[in-house]
């Protein structure tokens, strides 16, 4: 026998490493990913706040917010749905996670749909990433980072829950990995109801 | 569904509608004429809560290990503190700006 065969031999039967913080690992890389997320969409809110801070003229474009707030409301109605299709899941009730996983990609792509059409608003209104009609020019550049990266990530959440329910059907995913899913979909749910005081509340015309 | 999953949806549903109710708040003091600070105040206080309720019982940190929620929270916490720094500059920004002094 050969010493490379002897080497593998002793990998094989030596124990596991237990995972860091007694986590799975694939749970603990969705948290270290957040936690990198969360630099990110801290970056561009610390920025935001920056140039309005800094603006006496900063723009208040927004003279009705119903639209983003029946958006935040499909966003909270989706991260309940998302937490009864994992529940489903550990109860390895497959039919109902996939169900319950559906309404949260149609309540994501509603999410989705309503947000293009606020986009189509202001663009309509005039504002640019590097022009508006009411004041500084980084208004629009801020308002379309934040917001279009908060959409970014529904966009692709929504695809993920597609894609994770499709495969927790056929077999191929298992309940952790519908956790993995939820704990994503939970956090693009918060960061939202960080985006609309920030970008939306403060911005009010009064 | 057992006694346990049943109980567990309806903790999710109270949490659910408590954050309902925080935004409802924030649109109302959003419509409110008070000044730029009080409002940065409010709605800090409702966004440190809602983080708090989100983190803690959607995504489920709150029944991981100790040493893992000590990890993510420092951590996170550690990071945001330090990208507080600009601020000072932002003000003296404004006050350049308001009163036409310019620096040489």
């Amino acid at each position: 026998m050969s010493e490379a065969h002897l080497t593998m031999g002793a990998h094989s039967a030596a124990p596991m490493e237990a995972p860091p913080f007694a986590i799975p690992s694939k749970k603990l890389a969705m948290w270290l990913f957040i936690m990198s997320d969360v630099m990110t969409f801290a970056a561009c809110v610390v920025a935001y706040a920056f140039a309005r801070n800094a603006s006496p003229d900063w723009p208040r474009p927004f003279h009705s917010v119903t639209s983003v707030a029946v958006m935040t409301v499909i966003m909270l109605t989706s991260a309940l749905t998302m937490l009864i299709a994992l529940k489903a899941a550990k109860m390895s009730d497959k039919a109902g996670c996939f169900r319950w996983m559906m309404i949260t990609a149609a309540a994501g792509a509603l999410f989705t749909i309503l947000h293009i059409r606020d986009w189509m608003n202001m663009m309509n209104q005039g504002v640019g990433l590097f022009q508006n009609p009411w004041g500084p020019a980084a208004f629009g550049a801020a308002f379309y980072t934040i917001t279009g990266f908060s959409l970014l990530h529904i966009s692709v959440g929504t695809l993920a829950v597609i894609v994770v329910a499709i495969r927790y059907q056929g077999g191929r995913y298992n309940a952790d990995d519908i956790e993995i899913v939820s704990i994503f979909w939970q956090f693009i749910g918060l960061v939202w109801l960080f985006i609309v005081p920030v970008v939306y509340l403060m911005n009010m015309a009064r | 569904m057992t006694t346990s999953e049943g109980s567990s949806i309806s903790k999710y549903a109270a949490v659910y509608v408590a954050l309902l109710v925080i935004m409802g708040a924030q649109f109302l003091i959003g419509y409110q004429n008070i000044s730029g600070g009080q409002l940065v105040t409010r709605f800090f206080t409702f966004a440190v809560i809602e983080t708090i309720l989100v983190v803690l019982f959607f995504m489920n940190l709150g029944s991981e290990k100790p040493l893992f929620i000590k990890f993510v929270v420092y951590f996170t916490l550690f990071v945001l503190a330090c990208m507080n720094y600009p601020w000072t500059d932002s003000f003296r920004l404004l006050v350049f700006r308001l009163t036409g002094f310019s620096p040489s």
